[in-house]
């Protein structure tokens, strides 16, 4: 039954290293602003933004933030639970949050299991420090991975890379 | 029992009796005897060996085959017993979550029944003295409701607002997304949906972090003077953000709501995809928790009914109000009666009368002669403790008071009457011709006074010393002293006229008098001889003697010092003193 508000509702789960930007990529996409002050909370910041897919479907998506140098294996499954996708993160100046990244997503995946994800790789700004292999990014791709690369200072591809994930989702058979 | 071995014993013989013959016969005979039957026969064989068939079989007749077995005895139940107990148990130790998501909803009112008739007894007595505590309550209530008119309900939740339900948060246990939210009043709460993921995260948090078993969970938030109760169940949370201190009651309210939304939207909350819509019939049940508890409370607290002891109460305070009410009308009219009486009081003008700071006030002038207005009170039946009053004192111009003024400032005698009519005042009588023209000078002044009149005022002086003059030793009066004597005649007639018409009597003593010339003796003589002449020859000549009395005294004063032969001759003389008596 589709509901007369036509609002779905999804629990959408920010994962990554430490530092990679996923604070920051939220509050670009809630609020369309960046700010460069670094804000470090404890457990969990959930923030929410209504996305319109089409003329009639909304999307209400709870964003979950997971704060602290999360490591993949201490990856809560509490905090994965009921995710109906997620966001992996990963920052292109700094080539290690990549495999990190592939460590968690294996992780969310078995927690999980098929839920749609898309891999950012983000401060896109910052091309001259780039570090992560253009060749070790089109494997991912070519294994069929949804790969955006973000800046969440300028803005570049963060609508994009959230709206992808929501579509994703809307496809999923329920 | 008997007939059996013998039909096979009969059995047998034919087959001895066959042994001998040809297969193909028998098979023949066979054939004969059986005839159709033969092709049944081989189908119970096979009904009888294939175990699937049997199988088929038995499935079509289990279900009423145990049900006409249980309806016959336990035995089935006895039977199965054990292998239940098993299949539970590996069941449970394999995975327990069917198990407890299935009997959730039964589990929790079982319990709680259980406890609540181990609990009765207790209640009933402790209900009954709080029904009677909040009668007493209710009471005040309706009279406080009554005293400031407002509404009985709103008195009563000023009251009760010991705490109130203001939120109900429905939650999906699994993504921690919001599935209902219900506020109480207006109060508008964003967020709701962010709210909800934080429970969920922070239930989490605490469950993860003190690594405390899945079955308890966090029950109670304090978030300021906010607190929020958390109800577990497998598939959703209930949250309810409550003000104030909420009685413990309250939590089976959320308990069963919590229930009952298990058992009705149990695969809608199973299969939930983020569409809370499919949960807008839950809706009035959450509304329940926020209203009934308070609801409950209100109506304990003061039951709607009017008590009889109320109404008793209600009737004594009208009663009283009557009362009050015929007292307060008669105590007005007193009053009234009372400021009535002053107004019409001389000398004394109201200027303003009325209450003022619950009490009566009268204002006004009153001239000093006039009576104080506080002496009718008493006959006005007013009481002189709720009564301030204030006059400044005036003079009064009506006659009444002009006169007791004049009267006052000029000190008549008593021989002298005064009279005012019209603004004219008038002296008669007689007095000294001292004070005499003391009053002239002075009745000028005295307010309400416009003319004086004083032809009847009779100046005595002449009368008490006529200076009349006697020779030498002798009774006989001087030469000369006519012209003296007929003034002294004619005084004393006017005398007598004024004392007539002021309804008195003049009685006259003369006393003589001697110089100091000669002896004692020859002196008293001398005195009274001269005072009986005069008293003789006044009676001998007045035309009307019948109201004067004359009597003669002699006298050993001396009128003046003698110093001279002037002073000598002043002293052989006679004075007069004019006593006045009231007439018969
Ligand atoms: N230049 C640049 N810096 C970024 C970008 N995104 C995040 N940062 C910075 O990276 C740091 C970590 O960001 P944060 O969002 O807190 O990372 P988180 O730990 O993954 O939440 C902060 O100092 C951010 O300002 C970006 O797109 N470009
Ligand atoms: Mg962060």
């Amino acid at each position: 039954m589709m509901s007369e508000r036509n609002i779905v509702q999804k629990k959408i789960c920010m994962l990554g290293t430490f530092a990679v930007g996923k604070t920051s990529l939220v509050r670009r996409f809630v609020q369309s602003i960046y700010s460069d002050k670094y804000h470090t909370t404890v457990g969990v910041k959930i923030d929410k933004k209504l996305i319109d897919m089409d003329g009639t479907q909304k999307m209400m998506m709870m964003l979950w933030d997971v704060e602290g140098a999360e490591q993949a294996h201490e990856l809560r499954k509490s905090y994965l639970r009921g995710a109906s996708g997620y966001l992996l993160v990963a920052d292109g100046t700094r080539k290690e949050t990549l495999y990190r990244a592939l460590e968690i997503q294996t992780r969310a995946q078995d927690a999980l299991g098929l839920v749609p994800y898309v891999f950012l790789i983000n401060k896109s700004d910052l091309v001259d420090e780039w570090t992560i292999d253009e060749r070790e990014l089109e494997a991912l791709v070519e294994k069929g991975w949804h790969v955006i690369r973000t800046s969440a200072k300028s803005g570049v591809g963060v609508e994009e890379a959230f709206m992808a994930l929501a579509r994703k989702m809307m496809e999923m058979p329920k | 029992m008997m007939a059996e071995p013998r039909s096979q014993d009969v059995l047998e013989e034919g087959v001895h009796l066959d042994a001998a013959s040809d297969d193909a016969e028998m098979a023949e005979l066979r054939s004969l005897l059986l005839g159709p039957a033969e092709g049944q026969i081989a189908e119970i064989h096979e009904r009888l060996t294939d175990p699937h068939r049997q199988l088929t079989e038995v499935s079509t007749v289990l279900p009423d085959a145990i049900a006409v077995r249980t309806r016959q005895d336990d035995e089935l139940a006895n039977a199965l017993g054990p292998t239940v107990t098993t299949a539970i148990e590996r069941s449970v130790r394999k995975n327990p979550q069917p198990l407890v998501d299935a009997i959730f909803p039964v589990i929790g009112p079982a319990i709680r029944r259980a406890i609540s008739v181990a609990l009765s007894g207790m209640v009933q007595s402790l209900n009954q003295s709080m029904a009677y505590s909040f009668s007493v309550q209710g009471l005040k209530w309706r009279i406080e409701a009554w005293r400031t008119g407002k509404p009985f309900a709103e008195v009563v939740m000023l009251h009760t607002l010991l705490f109130r339900v203001e939120q109900v948060f429905l939650i999906h246990r699994e993504t921690g997304l919001l599935l209902q939210h219900v506020v109480a009043g207006s109060a508008a709460v964003q967020d709701a949906d962010m709210v909800s993921g934080m429970l969920t995260a922070i239930q989490d948090f605490v469950h993860d972090s003190f690594n405390s078993p899945a079955e308890e969970q966090l029950e109670t938030l304090e978030v300021g003077e906010l607190t929020v109760w958390i109800e577990q169940g497998p598939l959703a949370i209930l949250a309810a953000v409550i003000r104030g201190t909420a009685p413990q009651e309250l939590r089976p309210v959320f308990q069963e709501t919590l229930e009952t939304i298990h058992l009705q939207f149990r695969t809608a909350l199973q299969d939930f995809s983020g569409d809370a819509s499919e949960f807008d019939g839950a809706r009035p049940l959450l509304e329940d928790c926020l209203q009934t508890q308070v609801d409950q409370d209100k109506q304990a607290a003061a039951p709607n009914r009017f008590p009889r002891s109320l109404i008793v109460i209600a009737s004594i305070i009208l009663l009283a109000l009557l009362v009050w009410g015929f007292f307060a009308w008669r105590d007005s009219r007193r009053w009234n009666a009372y400021v009535e009486r002053v107004r019409r009081e001389p000398g004394v003008v109201v200027t303003d009368a009325g209450t003022r700071d619950g009490k009566y006030f009268i204002d006004g002038l009153r001239d000093p002669l006039a009576r104080d207005p506080q002496a009718f009170l008493a006959e006005a039946n007013v009481d002189p403790k709720t009564v301030v009053t204030r006059f400044e004192p005036f003079q009064a111009m009506s006659p009444e008071f002009v006169l007791p003024r004049a009267r006052r400032l000029l000190e008549p005698p008593p021989t002298v009457n005064l009279k005012f009519d019209n603004g004219v005042l008038e002296a008669e009588g007689f007095a000294s011709l001292e004070w005499i023209t003391e009053m002239r000078r002075t009745v000028r002044f005295v307010p309400g006074v416009t003319q004086f009149k004083d032809e009847n005022l009779l100046a005595v002086d002449r009368i008490v010393n006529p200076s009349l003059l006697f020779e030498l030793d002798k009774t006989e009066p001087a030469p000369g002293q006519e012209e003296k004597f007929k003034q002294l005649m004619a005084d004393i007639e006017r005398l007598q006229k004024l004392a007539e018409s002021m309804n008195k009597n003049a009685r006259l003593e003369i006393t003589g008098h001697a110089d100091g010339s000669g002896s004692e003796e020859r002196n008293a003589e001398l005195s009274r001889g001269r005072a009986e002449k005069i008293a003789s020859e006044l009676n001998a000549r007045l035309p009307s003697k019948n109201n004067l009395t004359i009597v003669a005294a002699a006298s050993k004063e001396k009128l003046r010092a003698e110093l001279t032969e002037a002073d000598r001759a002043a002293n052989r003389s006679v004075t007069f003193k004019i006593i006045l008596t009231d007439a018969r």
